[in-house]
């Protein structure tokens, strides 16, 4: 069977080798190598490295387990916890985003608060705490983001929650922890050895692993660097260190601890409106700002037969660009679907990814009429970049619309209300009106909570009354 | 009800803080850092929550409001589905994989190929291929561990078990040869984290009997699990390497073949998108040849090479020369005397991480020609115990160490195929004694010989398992490919 990919190919002969294609000489190398293999991993169980992560990996038939946001009915370790509440964060690409870009706070978050109940027995953390270890993760993430002019663009290479969001992940652990200098050096140390993953798995189903193995393998780090773990102390500094991820990479120093500096104070981040890649949410406000022109304010339908040909300019960016996307994951990567959505529908929202949506025929053939085009001036940046929507009609009539700044992006922050709103909206889907109203009261008063458990309780949708009498003791 | 509530605890709150500021005082004055990593890990162990300032807190309340929300509604995705049934199933209470060396323990599956992968590469003891990466150490754990996981019907026998291992070995290989910069010995990322979890998510992909989609997809998740810098070689944490190169293939063929999706373009070269071509600078990918009666593995063109003692590869061709040099050196003056000695000149290849003039841990010791020129010297030979704290730190090691220095000859490439080892004793007579070693015992041109391989098998073995258990399992890997049930193989262990 031919296979058009070289990884198809691959997959091809994975699958189509069997035990006659072994010859008697590849028989006897690899035997060879089985039990020296063997010797070697035997002898290597007296180390002392092999000592903790045994250690460490007992660990996992313990009880300490951590909730599964949503879920009453089971718990898991808090590895598994950190990996599948991180996974969800970023299964529809509806999580925040920073600049220089990554998604800060899905790889940070998960891992805090499932590590906060894996203490709960033995000493209480509070909201503060909690607070403070998570700021500690999302500023380690823009800090590594600026040692190199590569990050400041819309990524190429490797996913950067993957890279800064494992290392980010990591500290926060650290934080939480406790640990002291030497170990939170070797924890930075070992998550850069779990960092780093490729951009082609963007736009598929495995991207969300992405978010939940930061989460979950930089609080493994810490775990390890906890128990005595140690890696390279100058993993930062070095290009066969963290500079391995970049082709130019110039670490600095951070700031002293006195009136310390937060980058979260000088950049905010944006927060999304809908499920999809943040740069499509330029294209979206100004897809409606030329819907509005076409219809008016009604609730009219587009003139679709008029419609001769879309316009959208928007920067090169390579894994965005899907003129006919066919699944939810390449929908939600796909300048052209957006575009056409928001024109058909008026605004976008996490219903405009559905499949019968995405496979509408008044979408299909909107979609059919509409092309990219990438302008020099428009930077690949969500610091700079723009978009602009034209609709040309068979008469000869065009409507145009730009957006460049949308609503939720860091210059035009989401208000209280419309922020509260995206989160009732979505934690409604699973937790009952008390909880979701408990998760909004506890966070907005994070800094005074003296034990954080009570914000995990409320995530498992535990009953809200039961809650409250907790509360009444503290 | 909620908020009344929390009103009354800032009381007992703003009595801690206090407490707060004052042991702050003290972290306060501190020494100026002398690198980037230290500022940072000194930065997540200083900082206080009176450092948070109130925009700081604002906004990212507001983030952790967004994140949980965006989560739980996303507990509603397929993908999510299939991760947790995915962990849920990982922790059943059945731990049913075999350690190395502990008979009374079982791991979970990706746990238990976690940890042997770690044993493996724990000394840096295992085998070694060309182009360069230690091949067996992120397929063997996995596959061990996958066969005790699979139900009794369904047991792969010996020969599909040695297929499934020869799947792995090869995709590392046919993978290397996409790039120029893996002929030569690592700068970037260490190769058993690259080459080696997509190895293993190949192997284990066979040996579940993945559908050809299902393969593709465990190579596009394995590519979301690889990369690991080389920066940590020669510490501590080098063998994680190993153990997650064997755990994170093995997940991700266990993801696919739940039905995790990923790139279906993972190998092939797209500009502006990198896939498994972003472990690289230079990557032309080419197909591979699909087998219909014949398959050349790679295996068959090229052996590999086993060590003798455990430290990087490098080291070998500089022990043989130092111990050939050392001869010459008896013939000469009757015995090995170091105050004859006045300076020991080694001609290896350019490679940064192996050259350390004085190392202070095991782990440096492995990764340091100068440390095992000079052990070979000393002691006539190199073994296990060169590499304990006590003869790490031998005044009479370190007096030789000191007269040692290192040249990098145009001819000598840091390349496993081609590099050599030259040890040069400069006398305080004016003599000149050279050894020089172009082929190490060993190597895939000098291969050890099966006594050889048995008595390092025996020998390792010994430290953790008795006799019987032994010759059982050399009996059991001889005849591997007329086993039945392949995971009597992991119950030995």
């Amino acid at each position: 069977m031919w296979a058009k990919t070289i990884t198809g190919n691959f997959a091809n002969v994975i699958h189509g080798l069997n035990v006659n294609h072994l010859t008697d000489q590849v028989i006897q190398r690899s035997k060879r190598m089985i039990l020296d293999t063997l010797g070697v991993g035997l002898l290597g169980t007296s180390t002392e490295i092999c000592h903790k992560v045994m250690q460490y990996s007992k660990i996992y038939s313990s009880d300490t387990s951590s909730t599964i946001w949503g879920h009453l009915d089971f718990r898991l370790p808090p590895l598994y916890a950190a990996f599948v509440n991180g996974v969800a964060v970023h299964s529809m690409d509806f999580d925040d985003t920073w600049h220089p870009a990554t998604h800060p706070s899905g790889a940070v978050l998960p891992s805090v608060i499932a590590l906060s109940e894996a203490f709960s027995q033995k000493k209480k953390i509070s909201g503060l705490d909690l607070l403070l270890a998570f700021n500690v993760g999302i500023e380690v993430q823009g800090r590594l983001l600026r040692f190199s002019s590569e990050a400041r663009n819309i990524p190429k290479r490797f996913h950067p929650p993957t890279v800064v969001g494992t290392m980010g992940s990591a500290a926060a652990c650290a934080k939480l922890l406790a640990l002291d200098q030497l170990k939170c050096k070797n924890a930075l140390a070992v998550a850069a050895s779990y960092a780093g993953a490729p951009l082609a798995n963007a736009a598929t189903q495995t991207k969300p692993l992405h978010v939940g193995n930061a989460a979950k393998h930089g609080l493994e780090a810490a775990c390890l660097a906890s128990l005595g773990v140690q890696g390279n102390r100058q993993i930062l500094d070095m290009e066969s260190g963290m500079g391995a991820f970049y082709s130019d990479y110039n670490p600095q120093s951070l700031p002293t601890l006195q009136s310390y500096p937060w980058l979260l104070d000088q950049q905010d981040v944006a927060i999304k409106r809908f499920p999809a890649h943040l740069g499509t949410h330029w294209v979206a406000d100004a897809a409606s700002l030329v819907r509005r022109k076409l219809v008016g304010h009604g609730n009219n339908l587009l003139p679709l037969d008029q419609i001769e040909k879309v316009v959208v300019k928007v920067p090169e960016v390579r894994y965005v660009n899907r003129p006919a996307p066919t699944s939810e994951h390449e929908a939600r990567h796909s300048f052209q679907f957006v575009a056409c959505s928001a024109l058909l529908d008026g605004c976008m929202s996490v219903e405009s990814f559905a499949s019968e949506h995405i496979h509408r025929a008044a979408l299909r053939e909107l979609l059919r009429k509409t092309r990219l085009e990438h302008p020099a001036d428009n930077e690949p940046s969500f610091e700079d970049l723009y978009c602009e929507v034209s609709v040309t009609l068979e008469d000869g009539c065009a409507f145009s619309g730009r957006c460049d700044t949308f609503y939720g992006h860091w210059r035009k922050p989401l208000r209280k209300e419309d922020l509260e709103k995206k989160f009732q909206s979505n934690a409604s889907q699973v937790l009952s009106a008390e909880a979701v109203e408990g998760i909004i009261e506890t966070v907005y008063n994070l800094e005074k909570v003296e034990d954080c458990s009570v914000l995990s309780t409320f995530l498992s949708g535990q009953s809200a009354r039961a809650l409250s009498e907790k509360l009444h003791l503290l | 009800m909620v908020y009344l509530t929390l009103q009354k605890s800032q009381k007992i709150l703003a009595s801690s803080r206090q407490v707060h500021k004052t042991a702050t005082h003290v972290v306060a004055s501190s020494a100026p850092e002398e690198t980037v990593t230290s500022s940072f890990a000194s930065f997540i162990h200083g900082v206080q929550p009176k450092h948070l300032s109130k925009a700081v807190c604002h906004r990212s309340k507001r983030m952790i409001l967004d994140s949980i929300g965006v989560g739980l509604v996303g507990s509603r995705t397929h993908v999510f589905n299939i991760a947790l049934q995915y962990c849920r199933e990982l922790y059943s209470s059945a731990a049913v994989s075999s350690v190395y060396g502990k008979p009374g323990i079982k791991l979970s599956p990706t746990l238990a190929a976690f940890t042997n992968g770690v044993a493996t590469h724990s000394m840096d003891f295992d085998d070694t291929w060309h182009p360069a990466t230690h091949p067996s150490g992120a397929v063997l754990p996995a596959l061990l561990a996958a066969s005790q996981m699979l139900p009794p019907s369904t047991k792969p026998n010996g020969l599909d078990f040695l297929l499934a291992f020869n799947v792995g070995l090869e995709v590392q290989g046919r993978l290397m040869h996409f790039s120029s910069e893996a002929h030569n010995i690592p700068k970037r990322f260490h190769p058993p984290s690259v080459v080696g979890t997509m190895g293993s998510a190949a192997a284990t992909a066979k040996l579940l009997s993945l559908s050809t989609a299902q393969c593709t997809h465990a190579l596009g998740i394995a590519a979301s699990f690889a990369g690991a810098p080389m920066a940590n070689a020669a510490t501590q944490a080098k063998p994680l390497h190993m153990g997650n190169a064997t755990r994170l293939g093995f997940e991700a063929a266990l993801l696919a073949a739940r039905g995790m999706e990923a790139s279906p373009f993972i190998l092939d070269s797209i500009p502006g998108c990198s896939g498994f071509s972003a472990f690289y600078s230079v990557y032309e990918p080419k197909p591979l040849a699909v087998p219909s009666d014949h398959h050349e593995f790679l295996l068959e063109k090229q052996d590999i090479a086993f060590k003798r003692f455990p430290a990087h590869l490098g080291m070998h061709w500089v022990v043989d020369a130092a111990l050939s040099v050392r001869n010459l050196f008896i013939n000469y003056a009757g015995c090995f005397s170091s105050s004859l000695i006045r300076t020991i000149v080694l001609k290896v290849p350019v490679s940064k991480y192996i050259n350390r003039p004085s190392p202070s841990s095991e782990h440096e010791a492995r990764h340091s020609f100068q440390f095992n020129a000079c052990v070979a010297l000393l002691d006539g030979e190199v073994s296990l115990s060169s590499f304990t704290e006590n003869s790490i730190h031998r005044q009479e090691l370190r007096e030789l160490l000191d007269k040692v220095v290192v040249e990098h000859p145009e001819d000598n490439v840091a390349n496993f195929d081609k590099m050599y080892g030259e040890v040069a004793l400069l006398l305080h007579s004016g003599d000149v004694l050279t050894g020089k070693c172009d082929t190490f015992y060993g190597h895939w041109r000098n291969p050890l010989s099966r006594e050889s391989l048995l008595k390092k098998f025996r020998s390792n073995a010994s430290y953790v398992l008795s006799d019987e258990k032994i010759e059982a399992i050399i009996a059991t890997v001889d005849n591997l490919e007329n086993l039945s049930d392949s995971s009597q193989l992991a119950c030995t262990l």
